[in-house]
This record gives structure tokens, sequence and C-alpha cells, in this order.
């Protein structure tokens, strides 16, 4: 009798706070001035994931919700070399990224990208990232506005080994894995950015394709033989790709930025922007991040 | 400004002690006769001079000085019957006197229909009571009383939202209220994320609320001052006392140690959510589940006619396991909670001099287990204080109290302590523990400078002296260590403020029934919550001030009209106050504030400014009563770092707030309570566009992917829609004897079912190629039942 009253008492409480909590409403909130937005990256390891993107921020209801990206773009990469404390970059080995619809006439598996990714330029056969290398980003607009990036790619930290174990968990039909892999981190100051994907094919077209991330440094945790274990499981006989990288300190600032401003929501949610590494002329009209990964890279299948 | 306050605080003391030698004080305690709790607040008047009236202090101590002469003394207090007693003062007199509440047939010279004045005729101004009786009967959620929402249903005190206990004072901030529990300070007065706060009504004699006008007896906050004060238990007879909630319960046993001499309370609480639960989960998250417990205790022993000892504590946990029901290797524990010991002398020099001496040990933590299979990681952080303090308060003549006094401080910050393994990593990181110093000495006058005029004038000095051992590492702009480290030996002072602060009440007494109050107060505050969110939660470090956090600044100025009507039966006023503050602290977006040691760089520094007028009606006695309070306000912030340097709406900025709270007492077995609150929706600030990014093709689902973000612009631009709901209550008292007493409160929380803002958030739906807003909301209409009982 007891647990029956205290089953309704707890099903009441449960059924008003919880059931009734949410509802939909009007707003109304002023057009905004448009902003750039560039998405950049290039890696030691998939030519795929050299690429940038550039867009424009928009008002908050305007029906379009679609990528919105910004054409006729001139977008040039130029790798660099440090002397010293300087470091140098020649125009002369600077690489044109081509727009992605251009790209897909001579590349045919780009060809399923047109349309979704008009804004995106990339050069797959020209672009590739090498470690402790400096980059440059140079973005001239049909509005006549520029848009320079910096990134360097530092060293590898490989992937030393990993291991996964499986069992059985309530609720779940088939056998579960749970996946730990180890690294060794230096004395140095080490920033990560890690991208998980469960697929059987090990190319990630754009980064946004992974399952989930994490952007990490070793403040904490440094210089040492250091596990990663994946609080959640994979189901027995999954592909697991793990795309883990060094970047740069403000390509971290960036990411960890960006973490949570895209996890920015609740009752107690933070109003603020993420931490740009690149800049514009005029000043003020881009946001976004060019980023060097230096990439290492383990496709795990959990038999 | 500050020189023409000392100056004057001077002159009165002179003068008063030049003229002092002709008369004689009558002084002593005053407690309730049915079981020995002393009364704070209780009006002493001598009916042979309608100005010579004091009132009882928060030990129920009071002193009165008198020329020589025949007098009779009326003692009075609501609720209680009050007291007439006729003396012939030809020497110094100890009168300890004890009155009956008015449920009780009163003996020989008692009187009905008395009323109180002190709101017309103290020097004190924004200064509210309310009794642990009064937050019972009010509605509730889920059944558990609770002090501070009832706090925020006065004018000038604003919640900091639904369900929550965090409050804000006249435009300042939730760390700008000194909370004190029997003299400690409460530095996290939450429970459950800041649903519950953790005073246990059963074990509260009385809350006293300072918005304004703070006398010099009190500092180290720019806010208010909120007093809660501890019953000291039955000195007359045992008695025990409960209640049983919804999600909690809680039981409180009392009674004499040696009758009339000493008396002991031990009151606990305890929710069960967790059992609540624990049948609703999975087989392999039983280990998971949150609870929290409260442990009130207090004895006092009367020493002798001039001496009296208290002993409290309070110690209290919120306790989080999370027992992941996928992976049986991650274990997460969580807890935090504060405690503290007060050890407490009330000394009676002579009739004329009354002293409180309090040492006082405190201590707020937080603690965090990580398991991760063979990972674990351990993490801590708190602060502790020891703290001594005196009050003396001297009765010099009829016109002249003057009190006077010490505190000082030595807090320990522990900004974070981790320790834990992690494959070949051992980590053993302790960021550097922060010591001060903080003291203070102040001295005030009450002076009725004539029949019409006085003025409460006091000074309180203090010196803040953050010191060593600590080390300082230096940051690049990138928040990494740059290696530079500034090192300070053990007492090596870090950062010194000297701080004076001139404190000053006026009141001009029209007539009995009216008056005209003003005050002017300078207050510094030296310890800090570094919080990102609006309430006030466990994770939220204190901090000192150091050579870049300079102490917070506040000044008000404030001016009332107080008039009583119908024998005071009700009381009427009107304020309007006035305070600019500086050196605010706000923290960048996206701060971290766990675990770092670059905190410092993470805040940004500002001005805030707030005014406001507040009117409330309140009707204190008689079968219905209750007040009405409304409130208009504006309160700004401005930071060069933030929203482009202009000024913003501070977030619990709230033009209009209107408070209803209404009681009627239908007979000896019914009453009834209905509350109505209406407050203009709090300032937010919302996102004005938004942007694609980290693309991606899914090959599973042959589509784009990418992540919405978005761009705000002005901080606090847009208010959520005004914020109203009506509760109602009732008690059922089912059985009242001798022995035994029992009751029944049903509340309806909301009863008109409003869906108040908790916070809206937008949610693209991107097949629709649309986005909705969406408000969520906490609390429906929501009955609850308590049964309490005493026997």
């Amino acid at each position: 009798m007891i647990k029956k009253t205290t089953y309704l008492i707890l099903t009441l409480i449960t059924s008003t706070v919880i059931l009734s909590c949410e509802k939909e409403i009007e707003i109304s909130i002023p057009a905004s001035q448009s902003q750039y937005v560039v998405e950049a990256s290039i890696n030691t390891r998939f030519p795929f994931l050299n690429y940038v993107f550039i867009t424009n921020t928009v008002d908050y209801f305007k029906p379009d919700l679609s990528l919105n990206g910004v054409k006729n773009a001139l977008v040039f990469i130029t790798p660099g070399i440090i002397f010293g404390s300087d470091t140098i970059f020649n125009d002369t080995d600077r690489i044109q990224l081509i727009a992605i619809d251009t790209l897909a006439k001579l590349i045919p598996a780009l060809d399923s990208l047109i349309g979704s990714f008009s804004g995106v330029y990339m050069n797959p056969i020209l672009l590739q990232g090498k470690e402790n290398t400096p980059y440059r980003l140079d973005i001239t607009l049909m509005d006549g506005t520029k848009i320079l990036g910096r990134t360097t790619i530092p060293k590898i930290v490989p992937i030393d080994s990993f291991s996964y174990r499986k069992e059985k968990v309530i609720n779940r039909k088939e056998i579960q894995a749970f996946l730990t892999f180890w690294i060794t981190d230096g004395p140095e100051k080490n920033n990560y950015r890690m991208a998980v994907r469960n697929y059987t094919d090990s190319i990630l077209y754009g980064w946004g394709a992974a399952d989930f991330y994490r952007t990490f440094d070793d403040e904490l945790l440094n210089n040492g033989v250091r596990p990663f274990m994946f609080s959640n499981s994979w189901d027995e006989g999954d592909t697991v790709n793990i795309y883990f990288s060094q970047i740069g300190r403000k390509e971290f600032l960036f990411w960890q930025s960006f973490g949570q401003a895209a996890n920015n929501g609740g009752p107690f949610a933070t109003p603020g922007s993420v931490k740009s590494n690149i800049t514009s002329h005029p000043s003020n009209s881009v946001i976004g991040s060019f980023t060097g990964y230096a990439l290492d890279f383990k496709q795990i299948i959990l038999k | 400004m500050r020189t023409k306050v000392f100056n004057l605080f001077v002159f009165s003391f002179l003068f008063s002690t030049a003229f002092s030698q002709q008369n004689f004080t009558v002084s002593g305690d005053l407690k309730d006769s049915s079981n020995g709790e002393t009364l704070i607040g209780a009006t002493i008047r001598v009916l042979e001079s309608k100005n010579s009236v004091t009132w009882s202090n928060q030990y129920g101590f009071y002193s009165l000085t008198l020329p020589i002469g025949e007098y009779t003394l009326m003692y009075s207090y609501t609720g209680f019957e009050s007291k007439r007693v006729s003396i012939n003062l030809t020497k110094n007199t100890l009168l300890n006197i004890q009155i009956s509440p008015k449920i009780i047939f009163a003996k020989e010279l008692t009187i009905k229909g008395e009323r109180e004045d002190k709101n017309i005729r103290s020097t004190e101004m924004s200064r509210i009571e309310i009794s642990s009786e009064k937050v019972k009967s009010l509605p509730v959620i889920f059944g558990e009383p609770d002090i501070l929402k009832a706090i925020t249903l006065l004018p000038g005190i604003k919640s900091g939202g639904e369900g929550s206990t965090g409050f804000y004072v006249r435009g300042g901030g939730p760390d700008q209220n000194l909370i004190l529990m029997d003299e400690a300070v409460v530095y996290n007065p939450s429970h459950l994320f800041g649903f519950l706060s953790v005073f246990n009504t059963d074990a509260i004699k009385n809350v006293e609320l300072i918005k304004g006008g703070m006398p010099a007896n009190y500092g180290g906050r720019l806010s208010s001052i909120l007093n809660v004060n501890m019953r000291e238990g039955n000195n007359q007879k045992y008695q025990f006392n409960g209640g049983i909630g919804l999600i909690a319960s809680r039981f409180t046993a009392e009674g004499p140690i040696k009758k009339n001499k000493s008396s002991f309370l031990l009151s606990g609480r305890r929710t069960y959510i967790d059992y609540l639960v624990k049948p609703f989960l999975p087989e392999q998250a039983k280990g998971s589940g949150y609870y929290f417990y409260d442990l009130n205790f207090k004895m006092n022993y009367i020493l002798g006619q001039k001496d009296k000892l208290f002993v409290s504590g309070y110690f209290g946990r919120d306790i989080f396991n999370f027992s992941s029901p996928i992976n049986k290797d991650v274990f997460f524990n969580f807890g935090w909670g504060n405690s503290s010991a007060t050890i407490r002398w009330n000394h009676i020099f002579n009739s004329r001099l009354f002293s409180n001496t309090c040492v006082i040990y405190n201590d707020y933590n937080l603690f965090n287990d990580f398991t991760f299979g063979n990972s674990k990681f351990s993490v801590r952080s708190g602060l502790k204080d020891w703290n001594i303090k005196s009050d003396f308060s001297l009765n010099l003549n009829q016109k002249h109290r003057i009190m006077f006094g010490f505190n000082y401080t030595f807090h320990t910050f522990i900004p974070g302590v981790a320790s834990g393994n992690a494959g070949t990593i051992t980590i053993n990181e302790e960021l550097s523990k922060q010591y001060a110093h903080e003291s203070a000495v102040y001295i005030l006058d009450e002076w009725q400078i004539n029949q019409r005029w006085s003025v409460n004038a006091g000074l309180r000095g203090v010196l803040f002296n953050r010191v060593g051992p600590y080390t300082l590492s230096q940051y690049d702009d990138n928040g990494q260590k740059t290696g530079v480290e500034t090192k300070w030996e053990s007492g090596e002072s870090i950062a010194l403020y000297p701080r004076l602060e001139p404190r000053l009440n006026l009141t001009y007494i029209i007539n009995d029934q009216s008056s005209i109050k003003s005050s002017y107060t300078l207050t510094y505050q030296f310890l800090h919550l570094a919080t990102t969110s609006g309430a006030q939660f466990p994770f939220d470090l204190w901090l000192p001030s150091s050579a870049k956090i300079r102490p917070q600044e506040a000044q008000q100025y404030a001016i009332g009209y107080f008039r009583n009507l119908d024998n005071n039966s009700y009381e009427g006023s009107v304020e309007a106050y006035y305070k600019p503050m500086l050196n605010q602290i706000e923290f960048k977006p996206f701060s971290r504030l766990f675990f770092n040691a670059n905190l410092e760089n993470e805040m940004v520094f500002g001005k805030g400014l707030s005014y406001g007028l507040e009117f409330l009606l309140r009707k204190k006695v008689g079968r219905f009563n209750g007040w009405i309070g409304y409130t208009w306000s504006k309160a700004t912030r401005q930071f060069d770092e933030l929203n482009n340097g202009q000024e913003y709406y501070y977030r619990y900025d709230r033009t209009h707030d209107i408070s209803v709270v209404l009681s009627y007492k239908f007979n000896d077995k019914w009453s009834g309570n209905f509350v109505f609150v209406f407050g203009t929706g709090n300032a937010t600030t919302l996102p004005v566009a938004r942007y694609a990014y980290r693309i991606g093709f899914d090959q599973k689902e042959n589509k784009p992917i990418f992540t919405f973000i978005d761009v705000y612009d002005k901080v606090n631009s847009f208010r959520l829609p005004d914020y109203h709901r009506a509760d109602i209550s009732a008690t059922y008292i089912s059985k009242k004897t001798q022995k035994w007493e029992s009751s029944w409160n049903f509340s309806i929380y909301n009863v008109y079912n409003r869906a108040n803002p908790y916070f809206i958030y937008f949610l693209p739906d991107i097949d629709k190629l649309e986005v909705k807003a969406y408000m969520v909301y906490l609390f429906p209409i929501l009955p609850s039942v308590s049964w309490n009982f005493k026997f």
C-alpha cells in the first residue's frame, strides 16, 4: 500500500512538472547586420578535409535555413617557412582553392555535394598539410572584403594503442563494446581535438560528419601515457574511426568556445561569441577559424 | 561627508556622558513564558513618557535609562499578551520579564490591544522581520516551507527565478547579501541546486532582513543583511515536533537540560527523493540518487544573572551520485555543504553595558569524485573562516545608546585541489590557497535629539589584508602559463585595503502615527562570488579581493515616510532609494570557473546603478492580516568590455514588482493564506542571428549536416514575459491538546496554472525551413500536502 501511494505521488509530481513544462511562443527579434563566416581547415592526412567554407550570418527567424554559402570568392592557402622567430610566406607557393561546383566537374566523387555545399572551396589534388608548418589563408570576396587567417600544423601525437571490452547491457539488444585508447603526451603544452565517427568508410566529408567531438588540453594531465576511455558504447561489430589531432592554442580556444556556443542552452545559457582567429578588412565583418590539424587516424572494428 | 559624520558622532558622545549622572537603568531579558525562548524586537515602553521606548535586541536583552522616579513599563510583542510592570527606579535594576502567548490566559497585569509602533519611532529603516510561524503558514512547493522564498514576497527583494531561493536586494547581486545563521556566515544558502534553502523552519526563531540603512555593526556586503536566528530550545519541558512533506521530512527535539537554566535543541531534515526514484531506475543505475540533509544543534546555559552561554551548530550536505546505466565503469559522486559552529557568550557588565562575544568556525566545501574505469579523479574546493567578534551596547542615558565592537575573520580560500591517476599520469595538483585577514571596528550612537528628531550615526573601519603564502602564475593572452611566477611568503601582504564606512540614519517623528526617515550608507565588500549564472550554484567560488580585484563599493541614499493607522494595527510605508555601485564583477562569456588558476583574467570590472520606490501596507494583527507591497525600480550595469561599453539592464531589473500576502483565521481549526505575485519579466539576452558551421556530408543519410551557432547583440535587451501567479494554502489543526498537536497544511501553488518563463530556447526545423521559439516553465498548478506534529 505504501509503495502504491509512493508511486502515485511520484507519478503525480513528475507528470505535472515534466509533462506541462514547455510551450511555443511568438517572439519578435529585430534584423541584424550580416557578417561573413569562415570555416577553414588543413590537415596532414585527408585531402578532402582541407577546405574553406564561406557563409553569412542570417537573421534569426529568416526561413532560409540552407548553408547560405558565398560564391565567387578568391581563396588561397600559402604554406610558410619558419626562420627563428619569423614566419615567411612566399606568394609563389600559394595554392588556389576552387569552388566545389567547379571542382565536381573534375572529380566525379564530389558530384553529390553540389547544391548542398556551394560556398565550399577546396583543392584535394594540390593541397596537403605538413607537420610543423605554418599556413596563411587569403580570401577576397566580390564586395572587396578581404579575410586573412593564419594557422600552424603542430607535431602529430599518435594514438599508441587501444583496447575494448564487450558486455551485455540492460535494455540493449546487441552486445556493447567499450573502447579505450592511449596516447603519450609530451612535456610541452599540447592542445587536442578529436572527432569520432561510427562508419565503415574512413573518409570524413567535412568535420561536421563526425558523431561527436572533444577539445581539450594537457593543463591537468601533462607528460605521460594518457588514456581516453569513452563513457558511451558501440554495438559489437561497429567500425569506429578516430581522428585525433594536435592543434594550436588559438585554434584550441576557438573550438573550445565553439563547443560551448554549440551546447549553449537552458536557463543559464551564456550569450557568448566564439573566439575567432581570423581577421577582415573592413574589420569586425568576419567570424570563424583557420585550423591546422596534425592528424592521426585509427579505424577500429569492434569484432 | 565622512568627516562631518565623525564629528557629529564625537559630539553626541561627549554631550551625552556629561548629562548622564542622575539616571538609573532598568534592564533584563524578555522571554516567552511558555518555553523560555527570548523575544527579539519586543517593545518596552515607559507609559509616563511618550518618547521613552526601546526594543529588545537580537539576544532578547533590553535596557532603558531613566531619571530617578516611579514608572510603569509596558512590555508588548506581536501575538503575545502585553504586560505592565510598575517600578520605583532608585537604583540600577535588573528586571527579567516573561510574557505569554495570547492563547494562554494572562495573569495579573496583562492588558490587551496595545500595538507596536517600532516602525515609526526607531531610527532603523528598510528593515523587515518575519517569523518562522508566518513562513510555515505560506503556500509552498512540495510541502516544504522556505524562509528565503518567503522574504522574496517583501518589497525591494526579488526572487532569483521560478522556484529559486536566490534573492536580489535593491539591484544588488546574490553575493551581496550577508546571510548569517546564529552569527555564522552562510556562503551557500541553497539545497537542491537552489530550489530549497538550507534553513529548516523548525529550528528557526525569526528572520530579519536589512536592505538599507545598514547600521555600523554590520558590514562586508553591499546590499543586505539576512539575520537568521535559531531557536534556543524549550527550557520548561521536553518537546518534539516535526513534519512530513512530499519530498522531505523533519524532526526536532528540544527540552531543558536543567529547567530554567539550560536547554537544548536538535533538529534534522532529510529528503527522500533518492528512495522515491530508486524503484524506477534500471538495475545498473541503482547507485544513482540525490539527497540532502540538515542538522541544527543549539544549547544554552544561564551561567548566572549576568552570563549566558550558547553553543550552536549547523551541518548540511547535498549528495548527488551517478552510476552510468550503460557503462558500469563510470561513477560520479558530487557533494557540497556548509558546516558551522558558534560559541556565544552574553555578558551583562552592569545594567547599562551588555556584551555579546562569539567565536565562530565556518566551513563550506565542495567535492567531486569521478571514476572512469581505472582512472580516478577527485577535486575539492571550499572556504574556511575563523571568526571572533564582540559587540557592546552601552546605555548612556535616556537619549543615548552607544554600540561598539570589533570583528575579525581569518579566511582561507581553497580554489581547487585535484588528485587522482589516469594511465601513467598521477595528478596531484593544488591551486594556490588564498588567505586574508578581515578586521573591523565600529562605533555607533543612537541619539534621541529631542521629541521629534533622533539619529543613528555610526562609523565602521575595515582593514582587509590579503596575505601569503601565495604563488601567482603569469598567463599569456591565450590562457597559457608563461612560466613567470610571483611568490609571497607566509604573512606577507599581497593587497591591503583600509576603508572607512560612515552610516547615518535620521528620523523625524511627525506625530504618534507617522515619521520620516532617511539614511546614508557606504559599504565595501572584499569577498566576491565567481559565478556565470544568475543563481548561486554549489560550484561557484568565493574569491578574496586582490591587487586586481578591487573591493566592491556601494553608496545608498534612502528616504521614507512611515505611517501607522488604527492604533498601529496597520503599517504603511513609502521608501525611495538610490544606490550607485563601483567595482562590480562579471565574467567573460564561456569563462571556466572550476579549477582555473587564471580566474582573475576571466573577470571584467564595471559599475552598477539601482534606484526605486517601495510601497508597503501591512496589517500585523487580527484574524485578517498580511501585506501588500509594490516596488518600482531600475537596475543597470556598465562594463567597458561588455555591450560595447554601453549601460545595460541588470538581469534582475524588474520595473514593477507586486506582492500580496493575506492570511485569515476562520476558527480555531482552520486558517487560510493567499499569495499573489507579479513582476516585470527579467531582462535577457537573445540571439539576433545565426550561422551554419562545422559542415559535413552524412554518407549514411545522404544529406548535409551542420551546426547552427547563435549570434548575440546587445546584453539584456529583451524581456521575458511578465511573471505572475497566485497560491493558496489552508492549515487545519486536527488535534490540539496539552500533550499532542497535529496539523495539516494543504497548498496549491500557481492556482491558475500560469506558465511563467524559466527560459526561452529556439529550435530550427531544417525540414520545414522554420525556427520556433519555446518557453520552458517549471511549475504548473501544483498541489501539495504536509503533516506537522508536536508533542
